[in-house]
This record gives structure tokens, C-alpha cells and sequence, in this order.
């Protein structure tokens, strides 16, 4: 596999025209929101945003939308059929001479990670089986966000949720694995699945713009560092991304037509660095220091990367 | 223009063709199944010009179905029971787009118990979505309303999903002779959809389906999906003339069999008011002054024509072929609502919930509804809701139960 | 009965203040009633909360349209006319406003009926509990004390609240103390008995309207724009151009686009369309940005 040199070097690079626009009633130092705005620069105004329920849901709120693209609102479970049935008609009707072939425009689904790893799981295998043509953008907070922080399938070992409370019966808060959706994207063999962080902007809008040269189902997993879920400052929201991927947590990487390429390789920074800075962690710490659940996240991480090592310096 | 012998799934299929849609967005259920067999051979072969594609459930084939209508194509989708249930939070989320397609749902009773033969609490359970809902009696009926359906949909005094609703097994799999008209004249009929206010393209960039807060901008909007079903009873009046010019043959909201002279009446919808039509003929023999109102449009509710209809009878027998545990009939309590201000409503209202998961109603069930209705009309009571379950088929669930229950068998 | 209505941006408070007035009122044994209301709105955007007390079953649901006490969480919210913090206010309401203000000062700025009030709790949260976050406590104690409750039960009220929050003892103990202070030290207005006549009102038929109209779209985005987010701060990121070294890093991490990138090459930030995150001055590398408390920063501007 070769690695590309990438387009994007130069922070002076990322388009200074914006497509989605100031004053949506998101939470201040929302990381879904700062990665839909980087991946808008690439993707421009020619795209329908096809969205489930989640936080996105109240970036249209009318009479109000921070969009210069199209937008239709589908339900929790279906956004992938949503999406479906845009680009059918579309194919459809520019086939037929009734809808100019300039007046296309890309289908993008936007959901979170309570829709994209559970509900709209099945939707969302049947569209890339179907092959469709689309992206699909999933801002990972890891949890159901818009409910008020409740348990997802997405949520990490040793999180506290509303419904995985730090209790005496379960101390760790969340004591599941986080559900890998990038696998299961990947075994359906999509040609381009990426993982992307806003506090690595290069390397968001490099993968936009590699994505662009696929056609069928593309994969965009954003992490979505969340002040008001993860109990942190929102000052904090480019720290907790940053020590995310450097502490090994957040793999940053792509898979093109299958074969998955790491595009960052992290300091591995202990994980604690990261854990500390989020209250949702902080059981872990205090009162007394959860050494196993910490040992046990660090162990998951090296037991992952030691992997990547054999898989990806052989070849 | 002949006829030629085919089944109600086969009608709504040849309605779609002749509609010259665009997309149809499927999943297979039993007894809908063969309306989607054969539109996918008709996609593949070419003798309909549209794009078929299978979605992973009815949730996601209603949500395509929604969207490509909301991008501007034309869009024939059919399910039932089950299938409908399951996709039931998108048919409130379409019907709020205000995106014009017909649904075909061939009704089948809801599990639990799980079974395939036809009643109505589907589709009526979809009652309060938005959709237009328009309940067929004949194979020609399916084909005829299907159309006429996409013809009130596409009204831009309508913009709403039409669902269209034909019998299990009765209807779907029973062949009998169907006029299919031709393609010209359906084309003078329902004209290109071209809807200036749907479509995503690059150059008009726009939001469909935003949230709202506050319960003032909801109620507006709620109550506008509201003006545009009560506005559907115009359109579908003009419908009915245009479509009685072109083809012959006229359907009302509702259809009154025998009703002019008539001073008792029974009240049905669907496929078994062909039955109730024969047994008013029997009774009429008998000299008995029974008439049939049919229901035909259910939503929106006729409430006027209804109302007219049924004014200065005696009694009146609404025979529901659904049950609302704990209630009884449903069609019972929309016409008891339309008739509260009526100063010559009929004195004797009687509930009969028939036909559950298919069960025969017999001519003596008719005759024994007759009799009943007749009586309570003489006293100025009402009757019911009485179930139409005879004698002899308790024997047989008696026995039914005696080999689950009682008779061991050994291994 | 006496009806309070709260009005904070998500996160201030206003609904933990509502429900420690409730469970203050309930210790004393008052009937009470206490609930919020969400907007889709999120962390910063308003938000409102409301008690209802009663000596007799209170029969009443839902949002307050004539409040006897307003407790304004943030001065900001004055003058934002999706807060609706006037609704319904008369002559006899008692507008109690978070501001470092006095009340003389304030009512030159804003044209309100009603009593007005005013004690600077950000400041004393500030100084008190040292960080920016809620001050329900404080809001609780002065709405406490406006509608006559004892400190007494405001301070239990605020002891159970915060500690189903999840908050650890040592911060309800700071928590109990700042709202004590408050307390005390809000200027008390006295409460006037309050008749009202209800006319009919009314109603509107709304007619038929276009598909487009009558659904819930949008055919002139991007707008949000014209909406100022601004109010949402407490604290406001504040460049310093001679520090900044043009990297744009701040431009690539504003979850908002409220940076823009100016001809000459320099970030500029747009403060109505900044929500105060601050994320940009973590990400700034030459310290060319930092943080100013907004009351501060507003009145240099």
C-alpha cells in the first residue's frame, strides 16, 4: 500500500470559506461540530445532509440552519435509507433528463454513535451492501448524547455515563468494550473508511479529500470530544482530542479498499493523561485509584498498537 | 380496453406501471410479496422505466421512499402488517415532509398471535400519520384508487402520502377480470410530476424536516398536515369526475349500495362489503328495507357524506373487520362522533367487530347482524360490540384447545 | 401561591435553583411544585426553570406566564429576546438580575416594570468557589430569600439537591456557604398581593399555506448567523495581534467559525458568533490569545 504523500502540509491550506455557518444551538466547544466545519470545507455546498436523531438534530432548528447545503431530517434508525432514496432519485432523475447532471449533489449522513453502532446499524449494513454512494459522517461522543449522556454501544470501558453510573455493584462506570464500528464497516468492504480527529485538521481534510476519489460507501468516524458529556471545561475540548489520539486511544487511520493504513503513529502518552482531564474518568481516580480499570484501558491500547506494529512494519 | 383476470397485488402492480414511477424502494411480506416480485421483473425487463431497489426493512424502505419523493421522483411502495408496524415512526416523519407518494398496504392481521389472513387494525393503526388512506373493495378497485391516489398526493393542495388498502388473500390473491386502462389516457389523467417545491439540488440549497421548539410552531405545522388531508375530500371529488370522463368508472368517498329507500343500514369497508352487498340483495328479497354504506376514504373522514347518508335512519349496524381492545370497533366511534349533531341520526347504533384475522363472515353472520340491527332500531338501543364468532367454530376452538391442553399424547 | 420563574443559560444552574427553592418550600411545609423547560438549545443557550408555592393544593401546570419573583441568572439574558425574561411581568413582580450592577444602575439601562433587584453573584461564586460554573446555590438562596423562605431550609434544600448531583460534600459545604452570603446580602423587596382578571383570547384560524410554508423547512440557509450566540459567554477569547503568528490554528479548531481569516493573512474573531469555549486560546502556541471575564471585557468595549 502506498502511502500518498499528503495535499495538505500547511495549516494555511484549510479553506477559508465556510459551509456550515456560525450560531447553530450546539454546546459550546462541541468537537462534532468543529469536524463537520473542517470536513464542510472539503465536501462544499453541493451536498444534502441527510441527518438521524442526535445532537446534530438541533443544528436545523427552524427557523434556523447554519447550512449553505441541503438538509432532511430522518429518524434515528434510517438516515442510510434516507440517504438511499436521495441519491436513487437523483441517479434517477438525472438518468431521465428531468434534473441537470450540474445540479447533482453529494448524500452525506450525518449521525452520532448511539444511531451509527446500534439503531441505524442495520440501515446503515444494508447501504453498503446496496454499495451507495455516499458518506457517512458519525460525531463520536461516546454516549447518547442528546438524551443527556446516557450508556452507548460506543461508550469506553470505565466511562460514567447517566445509565453507567460509578456504583458499589459496578465501580468502573461502563464496564462493556467499545463496540469497533470501524471493523464492521471495514468487513463490509467499502472502499474508504477513515477515522479523523479535529485536532488533527491536516489529517481530516487530506482524508476528505482522498475519500473523494471513491465511489460507493465512505466511512468518516469523528471524534466529538464533548464538554457537557464528558465533564470537562470546554476550554479542554483540544486537549482531550489531542491526548485521545496521543495516548493511543483514538487510532487515527483509513482503510482503502480494505486495507487499513495508520496515518498517525501516537507518543503513546499513558493513558491517565487523558483520563484525568474528563470527570467522567474521575472515579477511576478518586477517592481511591481504580488501578486495574486504568491497567486494564492501557493494557487494551498496547495489546492494539503492538498489533498495528507486527501488521504494518512488515509490510 | 378489456379485462383480463388478474389478482389485486397484480393490479396494484400494473396501477405503478401505468403511473410511470420512478423508484420503488421494497421489502417482501406475505401477502404483499408478489406486488414487488413483479415490479423488479418489470424494473429488469424494462417495460417500467424506474430504479427497484430491496431495503434492509420497512423502516428504511419508507424512509427512501419518503426521501426520494422529497428529492422529486416518483415513488410506488407497498407492505403490510407487520411491515407496516415496523415502519411506523417514518410515516408520521413523511407525512410531516408533506411529500406526495402512494403506499400500498395489503392489510393482514398483527401478531400476537402471528397469522397471515387480513384484518384491519394495520393500516388503521396508521390512521392518525397524515397519509390519505383509501380502502378498496375489487382488483379494479386497487388499480383505479392507486392512481387516483397519486393524483391527491400530488395535489399542491394535498402534498401528502396516499396509502392504499386492499384485503389479504381476498383481494391480493384472488384474480378477477381488471380493466387495465391504457397508458395514453392515464397520462391525461395524472400529468409528469414536475414538484416545483420538492427536490435537493446544487443551485437551491434547503431544509426539510427541521426541529422545532416551542408547542405554537408544532401545533401550526401539525395542523397544517390536518388542512391538507381535510383539503384531500375536494381533490379527490375532482379526482373522481376527471376520472369517471376518462375511464368510466366513478368512487366516491363512500359508496352507498341500496341506500335511497333503505331504513336500516350496515356500514363496511374493504373487500367483505362485496359480501355485505349480497347479503342486503338476500334481505332485500326478504323484503327487509337494509342498505350498505361503504367506506371507502378514511382519511381524510368524510364526516359530511357520511352524516348525509346515514341521516334519517332507523338504525344503523357499523360492521368493524379490527378491534381496539377495551374499546371495540373503530370505524363504530367515528361514525357515532359525525353523527352526534345530526337531528334525525339514527335511533339504534350497533357496534360488530368481524372478519379478525381473516375469519369468513358467513351469510347467516349477516343475517344474524340483520336481525339484531332490526330489533335494536325497534327499541331505539344500541347493540354491541358483539364479536361474529358462531357456536360451531367454539367447538372447534374447543377441541383446538383440548389438544394443547388437556390430550397427552406421550412421546 | 407564589410562582418564581428562573431564567440562566444551560449549565448556569436555573434548574437546580428552582428545584432547591421546591424542596426548601417543601420543608417548610408548603405545597410545591417545581419543573424546567428545555429548548433544543444547549450548554450557554437560555434556558428557564420554575417553582410554584402554595399553602392549598397548587393547581397549576407547566411554564409561568405571570411570575410573582424572576431570578435572571445572567445579566445577558435581558436582552435576548429568545430568553423572554420579561413575559408577563407587572408592576408587583420582583425582577431579581445577577449583575455587578445595582438596581438604580441597571433599571437606567433597561426598560422593565416590576421591582428590581440585583447582587453580583458571579463575582461571589468567583470568590467564593473559585471557577466559572453554576451557581445554583446562590440563585436558590436569593429566590429563598425574595419569596420568604427560611436560610435554614435553603441550606438543607441545597445539601440534598447538589448532593443528587453527584457533588462531593467539601462542594455543597462551599456551595451552602456563598448562597448563605447571598442570602443575606441581597436587597429585599416586599412581595404585594397580586389580583389578576383573565379575558378570553383570541384565537387564530390558520389557513392552508403552500407545502413549503407549512412544513417545517428552511429555503434561505445559512441564517443561523443572524442570530447572536455572544451572550452565551462568561469569558470571551481576546487576540492580541502583535503575539500572533499567524498560524491559524485557532481558525482550524473554533467549533463555531466565529475566526475568521482576514486579507491580510491575521485570525479575527467575530465575538456574536463566539460562544466563549475558548478553545482557540488552549490551541494558540504563542499565547497571542486570552481570556477576559466578560463583564470586564464588555466594559472596555
Amino acid at each position: 500500500m502506498n502511502w500518498e504523500p499528503p495535499l495538505f502540509q500547511d495549516l494555511h491550506q484549510i479553506p477559508r470559506e465556510e459551509h456550515v455557518f456560525p450560531g447553530a444551538p450546539l454546546c459550546a466547544g462541541c468537537g462534532g461540530l468543529e469536524s463537520l466545519r473542517l470536513a464542510s470545507k472539503v465536501l462544499g455546498p453541493h451536498v444534502v445532509y441527510v441527518n438521524a436523531a442526535g445532537c446534530f438534530t438541533n443544528l436545523a432548528t427552524f427557523p434556523f440552519t447554519p447550512l449553505d447545503a441541503s438538509w432532511l431530517y430522518t429518524t434515528m434508525g434510517s438516515a442510510p435509507a434516507g440517504a438511499q432514496g436521495v441519491r436513487d432519485a437523483l441517479d434517477v432523475l438525472i438518468a431521465k433528463g428531468r434534473l441537470p447532471k450540474e445540479e447533482d449533489v453529494t448524500v452525506v449522513v450525518l449521525g452520532g454513535d448511539g444511531s451509527t453502532y446500534d439503531m441505524a446499524l442495520s440501515s446503515t449494513s444494508g447501504a453498503i451492501t446496496r454499495k451507495l454512494d455516499f458518506y457517512y459522517f458519525c460525531y463520536d461522543n461516546e454516549a447518547y448524547g442528546n438524551t443527556g449522556v446516557q450508556l452507548s454501544p460506543s461508550t469506553p470501558y470505565g466511562a460514567k455515563t447517566t445509565t453507567s453510573p460509578c456504583a458499589v455493584q459496578r465501580p468502573v462506570g461502563a464496564t462493556q468494550e467499545k463496540k469497533d464500528i470501524f471493523e464492521i464497516w471495514r468487513a463490509h468492504n467499502p472502499p474508504y473508511v477513515a477515522t479523523v480527529s479535529p485536532r488533527f485538521p491536516l489529517d481530516l481534510e487530506e482524508k476528505f479529500v482522498r475519500a473523494a476519489n471513491y465511489r460507493g460507501p465512505r466511512l468518516f468516524l469523528g471524534f466529538a470530544a464533548c464538554p457537557t458529556g464528558w465533564l470537562f471545561d470546554p476550554a479542554h475540548t483540544p486537549d482531550v482530542a489531542r491526548l485521545a489520539v496521543e495516548c493511543g486511544l483514538w487510532p487515527l487511520k483509513e482503510a482503502v479498499n480494505g486495507e487499513v493504513v495508520h496515518t498517525h503513529f501516537p507518543k503513546l502518552s499513558p493513558v491517565e493523561d487523558y483520563l484525568k482531564l474528563q470527570g467522567r474518568f474521575r472515579h477511576l481516580f478518586e477517592p481511591i485509584v481504580q488501578k486495574e480499570a486504568i491497567a486494564h484501558i492501557q493494557d487494551r491500547v498496547n495489546t492494539y498498537w503492538e498489533r498495528v506494529k507486527q501488521t504494518e512494519q512488515k509490510s | 380496453m378489456t379485462a383480463q383476470m388478474m389478482t389485486g397485488n397484480l393490479a396494484a402492480a400494473w396501477s405503478a406501471r401505468l403511473a410511470d414511477v420512478d423508484y420503488v424502494p421494497a421489502f417482501p411480506i406475505t401477502p404483499q410479496t408478489e406486488i414487488v416480485e413483479t415490479l423488479a421483473k418489470w424494473c429488469g425487463d424494462g417495460s417500467l422505466n424506474a430504479r427497484f431497489v430491496t431495503l434492509d426493512s420497512e423502516h428504511s424502505m419508507m424512509t427512501a421512499a419518503g426521501a426520494a419523493a422529497a428529492t422529486g421522483a416518483r415513488v410506488f411502495t407497498a407492505t403490510s402488517s407487520q411491515g407496516l408496524l415496523h415502519a411506523f415512526e417514518v410515516l408520521y416523519t413523511v407525512a410531516g415532509w408533506r411529500v406526495p407518494f402512494v403506499l400500498v398496504n395489503v392489510s393482514r392481521a398483527l401478531a400476537s398471535p402471528i397469522t397471515l389472513e387480513p384484518d384491519h387494525n394495520d393500516v388503521l393503526a396508521a390512521r392518525d400519520s397524515g397519509f390519505v388512506q383509501i380502502h378498496a373493495e375489487t382488483c379494479q378497485e386497487v388499480l383505479d384508487s392507486i392512481l387516483m391516489g397519486y393524483r391527491i398526493a400530488e395535489d399542491a393542495r394535498v402534498c401528502l402520502p396516499v396509502v392504499v388498502n386492499l384485503d389479504g388473500f381476498i383481494l391480493s390473491f384472488t384474480r378477477e377480470p381488471v380493466v387495465v386502462p391504457d397508458q395514453e389516457t392515464v397520462k391525461q389523467f395524472l400529468p409528469p410530476f414536475r414538484p416545483a417545491h420538492l427536490g435537493f439540488k446544487a443551485s437551491a440549497p434547503h431544509a426539510l424536516g427541521t426541529a422545532v421548539t416551542g408547542g405554537a410552531t408544532y401545533s401550526y405545522f401539525r395542523h397544517q398536515i390536518h388542512l391538507a388531508s381535510v383539503n384531500a375530500l375536494r381533490v379527490h371529488e375532482e379526482a373522481a369526475v376527471e376520472f369517471e370522463r376518462l375511464f368510466g368508472r366513478r368512487y366516491d368517498v363512500a359508496e352507498g349500495y341500496r341506500l335511497e329507500d333503505a331504513e336500516d343500514v350496515l356500514v363496511m369497508s374493504n373487500a367483505y362489503a362485496s359480501k355485505g352487498k349480497a347479503a342486503v340483495d338476500r334481505a332485500r328479497e326478504e323484503g327487509r328495507k337494509i342498505g350498505l354504506l361503504r367506506l371507502r376514504v378514511i382519511r381524510p373522514w368524510p364526516a359530511e357524506v357520511v352524516r348525509r347518508a346515514l341521516r334519517g335512519k332507523r338504525a344503523v349496524a357499523v360492521l368493524d373487520q379490527n378491534l381496539s381492545p377495551g374499546q371495540g370497533g373503530i370505524l363504530f366511534q367515528e361514525i357515532a362522533a359525525c353523527l352526534y349533531h345530526e337531528p334525525l341520526r339514527p335511533r339504534s347504533l350497533c357496534s360488530f367487530i368481524g372478519g379478525l384475522g381473516g375469519k369468513n363472515i358467513s351469510e347467516g353472520e349477516f343475517c344474524t347482524i340483520f336481525e339484531q340491527m332490526e330489533d335494536a332500531g325497534g327499541r331505539g338501543t344500541g347493540v354491541g360490540p358483539v364479536l361474529l364468532y358462531t357456536e360451531a367454530e367454539h367447538r372447534d376452538m374447543e377441541q383446538l384447545q383440548f389438544l394443547a391442553h388437556e390430550l397427552r399424547t406421550g412421546r | 401561591m407564589l410562582a418564581i420563574r428562573f431564567h440562566g443559560r444551560g449549565g448556569q444552574g436555573a434548574k437546580t435553583a428552582s428545584r432547591i427553592v421546591g424542596t426548601a418550600a417543601f420543608l417548610e411545609g408548603f405545597v410545591a411544585q417545581d419543573s424546567p423547560i428545555y429548548g433544543a438549545e444547549r450548554r450557554g443557550a437560555p434556558v428557564a426553570a420554575f417553582t410554584r408555592m402554595a399553602k392549598a393544593p397548587i393547581r397549576e401546570r407547566g411554564i409561568i406566564a405571570h411570575p410573582d419573583v424572576v431570578v435572571v441568572a445572567d445579566a445577558s439574558l435581558m436582552g435576548d429576546p429568545a430568553a423572554k425574561v420579561l413575559e408577563g411581568v407587572d408592576g408587583k413582580t420582583i425582577l431579581f438580575v445577577n449583575s455587578p450592577m445595582s438596581a438604580e444602575q441597571l433599571s437606567a439601562q433597561i426598560s422593565a416594570r416590576g421591582h428590581l433587584t440585583t447582587l453580583n453573584l458571579t463575582e461571589i461564586a468567583l470568590q467564593r468557589m473559585g471557577k466559572r460554573g453554576a451557581i445554583s446555590a446562590l440563585l436558590g438562596a436569593v429566590a429563598g430569600r425574595l419569596v420568604g423562605l427560611r436560610q435554614e431550609s435553603i441550606h438543607e434544600a441545597i445539601a440534598r439537591e447538589l448532593a443528587e448531583l453527584g457533588l462531593a460534600a467539601s462542594v455543597i459545604e462551599q456551595n451552602q456557604d456563598a448562597a448563605k452570603y447571598c442570602y443575606e446580602a441581597v436587597p429585599v423587596v416586599a412581595l404585594e398581593s397580586r389580583a389578576r382578571q383573565t379575558v378570553p383570547v383570541a384565537l387564530h384560524i390558520p389557513a392552508y399555506e403552500s407545502p413549503t410554508r407549512g412544513t417545517a423547512g428552511i429555503t434561505v440557509g445559512p441564517n443561523s448567523g443572524i442570530r447572536s450566540v455572544g451572550g452565551w459567554r462568561t469569558f470571551r477569547p481576546v487576540l492580541r495581534p502583535d503575539l500572533c503568528n499567524g498560524c491559524w490554528l485557532c481558525f482550524a479548531n473554533c467549533p463555531e467559525g466565529a475566526i475568521t481569516i482576514k486579507p491580510d493573512g491575521r485570525p479575527a474573531i467575530y465575538y456574536p458568533h463566539c460562544k466563549g469555549c475558548l478553545d482557540c486560546v488552549e490551541v494558540c502556541p504563542t499565547d497571542a490569545l486570552t481570556v477576559e471575564r466578560e463583564t470586564e471585557a464588555t466594559s472596555k468595549t
